[in-house]
């Protein structure tokens, strides 16, 4: 039993790593994962946010060199 | 499952793990794949992962990690 | 109680806040708790025209719930310390099936 998998290992094995979270409010942010907990709490570097509008053909992109993203706006994380 | 037996959600949870997924989501958007692990929370993993809404395939992920409380329900493709 | 440590770490440094209002607020972190509700001391709204809200408030309490994200200096984070205290899982997870 102790060397169950679990879902968050997925996360821990692609520190240092970048990855694409989608969150709530029609966002996205590709990173560099720096830390992140059980809650997905996350600190990503060399980041990117992309804010989808409704007509789904205008994106807004703002970077940001070190991010700090709360986990209750996590919809999923996936290596990139 | 091939037969109709009294079981739990857990258990029905763990012995989908490894076989074909869909995971739906309470935003309405459907993930299929197979299902790596899942934990207490309903958190996921998926590999192989395909985005569906309205039917048709918005995008191909490897692996997915989905947060459990964004999780509608699980059910075995 | 990962990021809590790491926002103390934080303490003194200036950091910008976005809320899930789309409000961001820059400012002096000052204290954070467990549930990473955050003080600032020295506050500016950075989208100030749209939300003026804020013009005459120098101290802001802001409930952790409501954030976003914070936008931090890249100099003031040791990415090495966080990413070895994210593996070796320094947070309390009553559900895990894993026994570290």
């Amino acid at each position: 039993m102790s060397t169950k998998e679990e879902p968050l290992d997925l996360i821990r094995f692609h520190l240092d790593e970048f990855v694409l979270i989608k969150l709530r409010g029609a966002r996205e942010i590709k990173g560099k994962l720096q830390g992140y907990d059980s809650h997905c709490n996350m600190v990503l570097s060399e980041a990117e946010e992309y804010i989808y509008n409704d007509s789904n053909d205008d994106v807004e992109t703002k970077k940001t060199e070190m991010v700090f993203v709360r986990g209750d706006s996590v919809i999923l994380i996936s290596p990139i | 499952m091939s037969e109709f037996e009294k079981t739990d959600p857990s258990k029905f949870l763990s012995d989908i793990i490894g076989s074909s997924v869909i995971v739906k989501l309470q935003n309405g958007i459907n993930y299929t794949g197979n299902l790596q692990t899942i934990d207490g929370y309903m958190n996921v993993v998926l590999d192989n992962a395909k985005e569906c809404s309205n039917g048709k395939v918005v995008r191909d992920y490897g692996d997915v990690f989905i947060r459990g409380n964004n999780v509608l329900y699980i059910s075995e493709a | 109680m990962l990021f809590f440590s790491f926002f103390k770490t934080l303490v003194d440094q200036e950091v910008t806040v976005e809320l899930k209002n789309d409000m961001e607020i820059k400012g002096t972190l000052k204290s954070v708790d467990q549930y990473l509700n955050l003080k600032l001391d020295n506050i500016s709204c950075t989208n100030g025209n749209k939300y003026p809200h804020l013009q005459s408030v120098k101290t802001l309490f802001i409930r952790g719930s409501t954030v976003r994200y914070v936008h931090m200096s890249p100099n003031s984070v040791d990415c090495t310390l966080l990413q070895d205290a994210s593996r070796r899982k320094l947070w309390f997870n009553p559900q895990s099936r894993m026994i570290v």
